[in-house]
């Protein structure tokens, strides 16, 4: 029951350029590795020139996140990648509790008068005399 | 010899019940609560384990969220060890000391997410010294989501 929360990752780079050394080798060597380990996520290849090369993810929040792969070698890439695979599309900002429950209490939510006798039981002054 | 304020201790004086009565006793909670279990009247459980060096409450469907990294990939089933101390449900529970059997319980949950966390930053500055070293610290983590808690009955 588990749904990959990666959409599409589009790779552009232009075929001349000397940053996209990296990705052009990726896109040769292990594109097609990445594709087949991970089958739920497409690929989309598409040369641009004159600009530097991006690695767009799109999650199926809508969120997008680009991430400059320029200067980076192959290896780097694919980690990249496998690493934009596993995340989903929340934003990365602090988060303050590392649990979230859609029910926090079982057995009733615990309030001061739990474990207490009740006022029925207790002796008082008064009600011996009357 | 007479009695002062210290002859008995200020506590009230309990009796404890004959040994063979509480065996009998504990007997007979034990089988109603085994029969319970295997009947299935029992509704939401909560459970308390042990995980990454951290104590936590679950219940049936909820995320928890680690900063280091497990070996599973994404979208694998794990079952827990080391439930630790309760187990519980509306009307019982069972308190392990300080754990609970393998066979009694199962805890099951699925890597979510493997990111990282936001990036945090770690800068040493001493006035006067010229002394500034700036560092981003971004640290993985892994989700997990609880699928289900099981119990079954097999105590003693």
């Amino acid at each position: 029951r588990y749904v990959r929360q990666l959409q599409r990752l589009q790779l552009l780079f232009s075929p001349t350029a000397g940053d996209a050394r990296g990705a052009r080798q990726f896109v040769e060597e292990a594109a097609l590795d990445f594709a087949r380990q991970h089958p739920d996520v497409v690929l989309y290849i598409s040369p641009r020139f004159g600009a530097a090369p991006l690695l767009l993810a799109e999650y199926l929040n809508g969120t997008v996140r680009e991430e400059l792969i320029a200067n980076k070698t192959s290896e780097e890439i694919v980690q990249l990648a496998t690493k934009l695979a596993g995340q989903s599309g929340l934003d990365i900002i602090r988060i303050r509790k590392p649990f979230h429950t859609d029910n926090p209490s079982v057995q009733g939510q615990w309030h001061p008068l739990t474990n207490k006798p009740s006022a029925l039981t207790v002796r008082g002054p008064r009600l011996q005399a009357q | 010899v007479a009695k002062t304020s210290l002859t008995s201790p200020p506590w009230p004086e309990v009796k404890l019940p004959d040994p063979v009565e509480e065996a009998k006793y504990h007997a007979e909670v034990v089988q109603k609560v085994n029969k319970m279990i295997a009947t299935g009247q029992y509704g939401r459980l909560f459970a308390v384990v042990h995980f990454a060096s951290k104590q936590w409450k679950i219940t049936g469907e909820d995320l928890i969220m680690m900063e280091n990294v497990l070996e599973a990939e994404c979208g694998d089933r794990i079952r827990m060890e080391k439930v630790v101390l309760l187990v519980g449900a509306d009307d019982f529970t069972l308190i392990g000391r300080p754990l609970l059997g393998k066979d009694l319980v199962r805890v099951e949950a699925t890597v979510i997410e493997k990111t990282e966390s936001w990036p945090k930053i770690n800068m040493r500055f001493w006035k006067r010294h010229n002394y500034q070293r700036k560092k981003i610290i971004v640290n993985p983590q892994t989700v997990l989501r609880i699928n289900t808690i099981e119990i079954f009955p097999c105590l003693s």
